[in-house]
């Protein structure tokens, strides 16, 4: 049983899946309203009506967690997205055609790599205003030198294989012999980044909306909920609290995942090679 | 040495020239005039006729950027919009608060870490080892800014120890007042530091007991405190130099992060205020400063690694 093998990973899978059931199923089922004030309710500790308990506008702040599950997750699969996007291509053709274009792309990846990535957010964002979209944006850029250099690794690995050098002396163009051989032998490490990348950018956006440059409020988002929760502290202990602790979960699953799938895929490599 | 000294340094130009380029051209990006950005929107005539002198916003483009550089090469990173005090002089007050969390995080790490690295790379796979890579999963995965407030809600909340709010106190004025106020941000910053360090350390050591000097040491029937202590732990520490240096992101990061939850005045709070107030001088100001010292500590590990083992080449 694979889950008895792996429970880490096993615990991490389904924590997300209840997260993502509970952020996209149970808005649809249940009357979840984010932004619906209850101000009687205002700052009560966790109870029978307001599981979570209500913030100080008296919202009912499962129903945020909720709805800021939704944004985080939507931010993070875009960042990530958008990082993919960009960053395989570079990886891609550095590695495969080496030479200049790769001086200057991996070049231009080290520039980026050289920032911090919170900084480099912020200062985007600074420029572009706060909004989700801007976050989306700042979040997926800082991903591309990962994705960039584990592109580029593993083609270099794979170039003069075989099967890629019989490709192109059958008359197949380089483009065919990056995106049709080259890349699909080459995705088992980019899954795995895309697993971490996820994690990263769930926290980054959470520490950018905690900062105040976030998605900006009413819209519900972890970091926001941390940030106001941390002026209640006395009062409601729990408002911080609570998202603080999905959120922790979150990326602990994600980074346990992350490692278990780079430890299976490692596995089946070796096993590859013995029979080879 | 001192060609390689150089060499590194040379390397950074095109980073730092790109990286100020980005940061300069970050005005033209924002939504009005870049007039307006610098200067903001309730400035006078004149002030608005200073700036444009000044940085010579009536010339081509390239040769803006290049008066621009100039000034901050002089340490002139022009006036805040909203205090009208110079940017260089906003930034030079808040980096002893930076540097003084920064360096007592350190420590917390150092203290957490180097035991939690040698106790589980004496016994790798044990349970001790487990339970203790547990703790290093959860240093760097728990969110600092929550853990910083959970630190809040015991110490200060409920057993009422320690400040809610740091403030900072110089520890060469006050050493017991700045251990009170810096104690828990670097307790929060210094934790997920500690991570990093036992990961490294723990890897590093591993693969020295496996070197043929330590069967050798221990074939000759010396106790294994002293193989431990005397041999293994001076060639482990080596490669632990670097990883201090590359720390220096995570740091920045995460001094702008504790700065917040702290509310504490360091140079990652003063780059937030500014872009809540759009000032766009100062977060100009900031950014690149913080830049250029985490570039700067780069080359410096590199630099240090080079001098501290011989065998790097550094031809």
């Amino acid at each position: 049983m694979i889950a008895l093998r792996y429970p880490g990973a096993f615990l991490g899978v389904t924590f997300l899946a209840v997260l993502l059931l509970a952020s996209f199923v149970a808005p649809v089922l249940f009357d979840l309203d984010p932004l619906a004030q209850d101000l009687a309710a205002a700052l009560d500790p966790p109870n029978a009506e307001h599981w979570f308990g209500a913030d100080e506008l008296g919202r009912d702040i499962l129903a945020r967690v909720i709805a800021g599950a939704r944004t985080s997750l939507v931010t993070a699969g875009g960042a990530v997205l958008i990082a993919g996007a960009i960053g395989v291509p570079i990886g891609l053709v550095a590695g495969f055609f080496g030479g200049w274009r790769d001086a200057v792309l991996m070049r231009i990846v080290d520039v980026l790599l050289a920032l911090p990535n919170i900084l480099f957010a912020m200062a985007l964002i600074a420029v572009l205003g706060r909004s989700q979209g801007a976050a989306l944006v700042a979040v997926g850029i800082t991903g591309i030198p990962s994705f960039a250099r584990i592109t580029r690794a593993q083609v270099l690995s794979l170039r003069s294989r075989d099967f890629v050098v019989a490709v192109e002396a059958m008359g197949g163009s380089a483009g065919y012999a990056m995106f049709r051989t080259v890349l699909p032998n080459a995705w088992s490490p980019i899954l795995v980044q895309v697993v971490i990348l996820s994690s990263v950018a769930i926290l980054l956006e959470a520490a950018l909306a905690f900062l105040g440059v976030g998605i900006p409020p009413p819209a519900p988002s972890w970091g926001e909920m941390l940030r106001t929760g941390k002026s209640y502290l006395y009062e409601a202990p729990t408002y911080a609290v609570l998202p603080g602790l999905v959120l922790t979960l979150t990326i602990l699953s994600l980074d346990t995942l992350g490692r278990t799938l780079a430890r299976i895929l490692e596995d089946r490599a070796d096993h590859a090679g013995d029979a080879a | 040495m001192t060609g390689y000294v150089l060499r590194r340094l040379l390397q950074l130009l095109p980073v730092l020239l790109l990286a100020s380029l980005g940061v300069w051209a970050m005005v033209f990006a924002v939504p009005g005039s870049p007039v307006g950005a610098l200067v903001g929107e309730n400035a006078t005539p004149e002030q608005i006729r200073e700036t444009v002198a000044r940085l010579g916003l009536d010339r081509p483009v390239l040769e803006q950027y290049w008066f621009w550089l100039l000034s901050a090469l002089h340490g002139d990173l022009g006036l805040s919009i909203q205090s009208r005090e110079p940017v260089a002089m906003l930034i030079a007050e808040r980096i002893p608060a930076t540097i003084q969390l920064g360096l007592s995080s350190t420590i917390v790490g150092l203290v957490f870490g180097i035991p939690v690295a040698i106790i589980s790379a004496l016994s790798p796979r044990g349970w001790l080892d487990r339970a203790l890579s547990g703790w290093s999963a959860l240093a760097l995965g728990v969110p600092t800014f929550w853990l910083g407030i959970l630190l809040i809600l015991l110490f200060a909340v409920t057993l009422n120890w320690l400040p809610s709010v740091s403030a900072f106190v110089p520890v060469w004025l006050d050493p017991w007042g700045a251990v009170v106020n810096t104690l828990l941000p670097a307790l929060t910053l210094g934790i997920y530091v500690s991570g990093i360090f036992a990961r490294f350390l723990r890897a590093a050591l591993l693969g020295e007991l496996k070197a043929d000097y330590v069967r050798t040491a221990r074939s000759k029937g010396l106790r294994e405190r002293d193989v431990i202590g005397r041999h293994v732990m001076r060639n482990a520490l080596l490669p632990f130099v670097t990883v201090v240096g590359l720390m220096t992101a995570s740091f920045i990061g995460g001094t702008v992060v504790t700065e917040a939850v702290f509310t504490y005045p360091g140079i990652g709070r003063l780059l937030i205020q500014a872009i809540d107030a759009r000032d766009y001088p100062l977060i100009q100001g900031c950014i690149m400063f913080i830049l250029v010292i985490y570039v700067l500590m780069n080359v410096m590990v590199d630099v240090l690694y080079a001098y501290i083992d011989p065998r790097i080449d550094y031809g």
